[in-house]
């Protein structure tokens, strides 16, 4: 069992997305867009924290197909209720990261 | 012509900084104000705000947002959440809105200030948009829970909490004056968006959230989680300012605001949040406990974050960590044993299912706090309902302003941090609080808790009935046990097939 003291020794990041449509096609762009890496999903019913360890990057372009609508890349903050790690926003992704690897 | 797109204009189009000629660089932005440490303008406009938004796509995303968590409302208008939810769920409304709803007014006067006097052009963008995100947090909140007010008068103080002296409301307000009303700009961006909005506002409008989709309350778990996408953007106004404040030589000063921000709130939530999730969330719906809760949010990932920017744990790390385990037991009780001094009906939370669950979540529980509940439930048990209400005043911490309380056992835990400052002593309920007292005593000095102000004669007459009536409690809005002490007969019956 960890104890809560080792609890923050992480390096998740991740958006914690709102349940519904894009949440799903969020989880779906995280593992194509970042293929090498082991994407971990917590369904919270009301919420999906959606992680990755040290960098996560979400396209505008994969959402979109995953949506099958158009979709531009400030929408996400519709159901974007919370992430971690740190957050870089662009017009064509979005970009999760730690500066430190603990 | 192509378009250009929005971060080949974005930068300039914010960047609002010119050379004033008819006035000073300080009449402008009055350093009281701006608070900005005596950092030149120059290293205030290489604030790059990371959550980067411009005006026409947020009218348009809010748009979407209050579009879904209203028509999420009007469906759902008809299924009677109201007269099917538990009373313990209700409860769980109640204190949310009172506690949250008008403080949202507070945050958007704070956003207010950072917009017109933080002096990175960055900042004041962004906190545009953060005092417009805060005046809809207000409407909203005061707005959904508006239609409950013909069916239960407590759901009025929605409204009503903040112009009164009602004491979970003076804890409140003591706390938010704090850190959104009365502060420059640079020290509000620390405590409210910062330590606030990044860390704890997650319990409350996305850990509740878990708590309100099981319960079935799809209106109030969609209203909260929308209320966080935008908490969610503004809050990052904060980990650019870190950057700047470190780079300039001002990390000590940056690390005492966050650790005064993230000591205070969490003491408030240990009242609030706490009781809510571990006591009045009905057992089934209970997607996790508080201090699960509090693991994910604040230690797994906002603490995270802290140090990712560069600063420390806060110096009072270990002591909150394990207050994790107790001070909201605490509170609880006190909640419950003080009930008609509150606007809801907290729901005692201790049927056996329930005990069971907490001695599984906070092993120990049954050896302590329990002992505490049994003797409230042979009172009750035994028809002496009056034993279970308080004949003495508790006392009250002079900063945070909750009952100074600690686990119960053989051992007397309970300590009183005590100062003494200009001829008057004060009482805190930990170093945490004493601390950031000391920090800035002149600021906290004349404010009197609502057992000072007993005491100094200021609540008349001086019993129970002249507390309510200084706290604006009315009858028919004062609590009572929100199962109308159902889960005492529960006990009862469980207690007479044990000995069958
Ligand atoms: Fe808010
Ligand atoms: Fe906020």
């Amino acid at each position: 069992m960890s104890t809560a003291a080792e609890v923050s020794q992480n390096n998740n990041v991740g958006p914690v997305m709102r349940q519904g449509e894009l949440a799903q096609a969020v989880v779906e762009a995280a593992e194509i867009d970042n293929p090498d890496k082991i994407i971990k999903v917590e369904d919270k019913v009301a919420y999906l924290r959606i992680q990755t360890s040290d960098e996560m990057i979400l396209k505008r372009q994969t959402i979109e197909e995953m949506l099958g609508r158009p979709f531009s890349m400030s929408e996400i903050e519709i159901e974007l209720a919370s992430f971690a790690g740190r957050i870089d926003t662009q017009v064509e992704y979005i970009r999760f990261y730690h500066a430190k690897h603990l | 012509m192509a378009n250009l797109g929005r971060l080949d204009w974005y930068d300039i189009a914010r960047n609002t900084n010119w050379q004033p000629t008819y006035v000073q660089e300080d009449e402008l932005f009055p350093p009281q104000m701006s608070g900005s440490m005596g950092i030149p303008l120059p290293e205030w406009e290489s604030y790059d705000e990371p959550y980067k938004q411009t005006y026409p796509e947020y009218v348009k995303i809010q748009r979407e947002k209050d579009a879904g968590a209203y028509s999420v409302k009007a469906a759902l208008e008809r299924s009677n959440m109201f007269e099917n939810a538990d009373p313990g769920w209700l409860s769980v409304l109640k204190a949310h809105f009172g506690a949250i709803a008008r403080a949202e007014y507070s945050a958007s006067t704070a956003e207010a200030r950072m917009a017109r006097f933080g002096k990175a052009p960055g900042m004041r963008n962004m906190a545009t948009m953060g005092m417009l995100d805060e005046i809809r947090h207000g409407q909203i909140q005061l707005y959904f829970p508006h239609e409950y007010c013909p069916k239960d008068r407590q759901f009025d103080w929605a409204h009503k909490a903040y112009d009164t002296n009602e004491w979970a409301i003076l804890a409140s307000r003591h706390m938010f004056d704090d850190m959104m009303t009365t502060r420059g700009a640079v020290d509000t961006a620390l405590m409210l968006t910062f330590a606030f909005e990044t860390g704890f506002t997650n319990m409350q409008f996305l850990g509740l959230a878990a708590d309100a989709a099981e319960a079935g309350d799809w209106t109030f778990s969609n209203l909260i989680s929308s209320v966080q996408t935008d908490e969610s953007r503004h809050a990052q106004i904060g980990a650019p300012l870190v950057a700047i404040l470190i780079k300039n030589g001002k990390k000590a000063e940056a690390q005492k605001m966050v650790d005064i921000g993230i000591w205070r709130a969490w003491k408030l939530f240990s009242v609030l949040t706490g009781p809510m999730m571990d006591y009045y969330t009905p057992l089934e719906h209970r997607k996790q406990s508080f201090k699960e809760f509090m693991e994910e949010w604040i230690v797994t990932q906002f603490e995270r974050s802290l140090i990712d920017l560069g600063l420390d744990k806060p110096w009072f790390w270990d002591q909150f960590l394990e207050e994790l385990n107790y001070q909201h037991h605490g509170m609880h009780l006190g909640v419950w044993y003080w009930r008609s001094t509150v606007w809801w009906n907290p729901a005692a939370g201790v049927s056996p299912e329930e005990r069971t669950w907490l001695e599984e979540k906070y092993p120990g529980w049954n050896a302590t706090w329990g002992t505490n509940w049994d003797v409230i439930t042979d009172n009750l048990l035994a028809g002496k309902r009056e034993l279970s209400y308080p004949e003495t005043l508790p006392v009250v911490c002079n900063m945070c302003q909750l009952p100074i309380n600690a686990t119960p056992g053989p051992t007397w835990k309970v300590r009183d941090f005590p100062l003494d400052y200009k001829g008057r002593t004060y009482h805190f309920c930990s170093e945490g609080c004493q601390w950031c007292f000391e920090q800035e005593p002149e600021r906290y000095k004349d404010h009197l808790s609502l057992i000072d102000r007993f005491l100094a004669g200021m609540v008349q007459p001086m019993n129970l009935a002249g507390g309510l009536q200084y706290m604006a409690l009315a009858p028919g809005e004062i609590g009572d046990d929100a199962h109308n002490y159902a889960w005492v007969e529960k006990i009862r019956a469980a207690r007479q097939k044990a000995a069958a």
